[in-house]
Parts: structure tokens; C-alpha cells; sequence
């Protein structure tokens, strides 16, 4: 038995306890770094893809759940208006009620005179807040219609003729976005 | 030592380790706050427009007079057929056939318009006759063909009008 330092020793059986032994000397690093890397890797691509799809101008439509859009590829962008939503089974202005479409298509009428009067009372809103800020001809006269796809022409005929008579002749049909498009190719817009 | 790093030249005393770890807490932190924020502002549903009007609205004076010059071209769209017309005279109505997703075939209207195109390069409007029965998606499927043959000033009107 070679030398050993002074101090206490312990026999062969708590030779290597951890209380006792020589597992007192082996200390485990109580602090344990965790591996951040690929948690930092998967959050740049994450905020790179969200970037990309981010748009500035933010959801100009409200979507709809009773409205399926019908879907385009030459479309242009779309632009902040008052819009008009046709569901199956009722027709509403910036979300208020305008009428139903069974009472809508069994009348003959060609305008809509409640959407006519609504329409009308924003047109007048909005010149009023432009000429009190001094503002003179920012009206467009731009409106979206929203239109689930499977209504009939009639119910949209009668708000785009409702739409012109109250000013807001720029009508625009709001659509989903087929991707692959020619206009995305080459841009054109589609004016009256 | 340069840039605060031990080169292992310096002193007999005990070396800093080589190997550095940036900091990283912050930076995940404002990752974090960035995604939630692009999350919440994100527009997951890509939305267009296809912008139709009546005919002869807001054209210029010179507009309307080079339009006069050429033929306008009209399609009369009902539920079951497509009659086009080019100034007074009207071309063999092409019936409507529709794919496995309900969707009008529009191959043979594309040719039309082609055609049409090449013998007027100028005509930029053209005006679809539509009948009430006719479903919006198909309406739309037809300004989106018109616009897409270069036909861009598309109008829409009810059939009775014209």
C-alpha cells in the first residue's frame, strides 16, 4: 500500500460514493447550457417568411365566412373602399344590413334604395371631413363588391347600378388571387 | 491580448478560455416580440381586384373618339352559350363547357379574342351582355379572360340593355 495523503479515508465500499468516495473530487457542472442555435436558425427563416408576406396596407376586406370569393389571375391590387358584401342570403354595406337576397331578387326594381341612401350619406361624410381639411376633389368614387360566387347576376346588377347612382362608379369586384398570373407578368389595369 | 481575447502569450497565469458565446437571450427575445407582431399583422388571404364600369363612363372626349373609329366588341353571356359581336355583325355563339370544378372552359374564347385582338391591335374595350341567371363566379371568370386577352376596359351590362 503506497502513501497516502493524511486525511480521512474511506473503505472500499464508499471508495466511490458520491458523498464519501472519490466522487467528491468529480463535480458535475450544476449549470447546463442549452443549445439555442437551431431555436435562433428556426426564428430567422420564420421572421424572413413573415416579412415577405407582410402587406403594409393590412386586411382591406373583412373576409366573409358565408362568402366564397371567386378567384382571378389578372387582378390589380385592392384598394381601401366602402365595400359591398353579397352573401347567399343577405346584401351589407361596410357591415350593415342592407336587405335580403330572396326579397331582393323577387322585386323588379332596378336600384337598391336602401344601399342608394347609405352610400349617399358616406359620399356625403366623406366630402365633408375632405372640405373641412380644406381638401377639394379626393372623391374617387371607388367601391369593392364582394360577392359570394354562386349569386346571380341580378342581385349584383341591381348594387352596381345602386352603386353608380349614389357616385361610386369605380366599382371594383374584390376576388381571390390565382397566383401565376399574366398580370403579375406584365401589369395592366382595367379601367372604364 | 487583442480584442480582449488571451492569446496564450501573455503570464503564467490561468488562461481565459478561447471559445466566446455571444449572448443570445436578447436577440431571441426580439425575435420572439417580432413574430408575434408579423403573426398578428399578417394578411394570410391574398385579395384582388378586376375594376368594371358602364360603358363610355369616365373615357375622355379622345377616348370615345378613337373608340368610335373602331368596332366594339360585345359578348352577350347567358347560362348557356357566349354570342360575340363585333360592330353590327355577330360570330358563331360559343357554347358554355365547363370543367371538373364547375369552372366555364374558356380555351375557345381565349382563341376568340385573340383573333379578334390581332385584327383590332387598338381596341382596348370590350362589353359583356350579362343575363340575370348568370352566376357571379362565371361573370368574374369572363372580365378575368377579357382582361387577360388585352381587352383591359372591360364594362358590364345587363342583357335587356342591349
Amino acid at each position: 500500500m503506497g502513501i497516502q495523503p493524511p486525511g480521512k479515508r474511506y473503505g472500499k465500499r464508499l471508495a466511490h460514493s458520491k458523498i464519501f468516495g472519490h466522487g467528491l473530487a468529480g463535480h458535475k457542472a450544476t449549470n447546463a447550457d442549452l443549445n439555442v442555435t437551431p431555436l435562433v436558425d428556426m426564428f430567422v427563416i420564420l421572421v424572413l417568411f413573415l416579412i415577405a408576406n407582410f402587406s403594409a396596407t393590412g386586411e382591406i376586406l373583412a373576409m366573409n365566412k358565408d362568402i366564397q370569393l371567386p378567384e382571378a389571375s389578372n387582378t390589380d391590387e385592392l384598394q381601401l373602399a366602402p365595400a359591398v358584401a353579397i352573401s347567399k342570403d343577405e346584401v351589407l354595406l361596410s357591415g350593415m344590413l342592407i336587405g335580403r337576397v330572396d326579397d331582393l331578387t323577387r322585386e323588379d326594381y332596378l336600384n337598391i334604395p336602401a344601399l342608394e341612401e347609405k352610400l349617399r350619406d358616406l359620399k356625403k361624410q366623406f366630402e365633408d371631413l375632405h372640405n373641412a381639411a380644406g381638401d377639394q376633389g379626393g372623391f374617387k368614387g371607388d367601391v369593392n363588391i364582394q360577392a359570394d360566387k354562386k349569386v346571380t347576376f341580378k342581385i349584383v346588377k341591381r348594387v352596381m347600378f345602386s352603386c353608380a347612382s349614389a357616385g361610386y362608379g369605380n366599382i371594383a369586384f374584390a376576388t381571390l388571387m390565382q397566383g401565376g398570373g399574366e398580370k403579375d407578368k406584365k401589369p395592366e389595369s382595367a379601367s372604364r | 491580448m487583442a480584442g480582449g481575447m488571451d492569446l496564450g502569450t501573455g503570464g503564467k497565469g490561468g488562461k481565459k478560455p478561447l471559445d466566446m458565446a455571444i449572448n443570445l437571450v436578447p436577440f431571441i427575445d426580439l425575435m420572439a416580440v417580432t413574430i408575434v407582431f408579423l403573426i398578428m399583422t399578417a394578411v394570410w388571404t391574398q385579395l384582388g381586384r378586376l375594376q368594371v364600369s358602364n360603358s363610355g363612363q369616365n373615357a375622355s372626349e379622345e377616348q370615345q373618339q378613337q373608340e368610335q373609329k373602331l368596332q366594339p366588341i360585345t359578348l352577350l353571356v347567358t347560362e348557356k352559350e357566349i354570342k360575340i359581336t363585333v360592330g353590327g355583325s355577330q360570330l358563331d355563339p360559343l357554347p358554355i363547357t365547363r370543367d371538373d370544378k364547375e369552372r366555364i372552359d374558356v380555351i375557345k374564347l381565349v382563341d376568340k379574342l385573340k383573333e379578334l385582338k390581332t385584327q383590332q391591335p387598338d381596341q382596348a374595350a370590350i362589353t359583356l351582355q350579362t343575363e340575370d341567371a348568370v352566376k357571379y363566379e362565371d361573370l368574374v371568370r369572363l372580365i378575368d379572360t377579357c382582361i387577360g386577352s388585352q381587352f383591359p376596359s372591360v364594362s358590364v351590362s345587363p342583357a335587356s340593355q342591349g
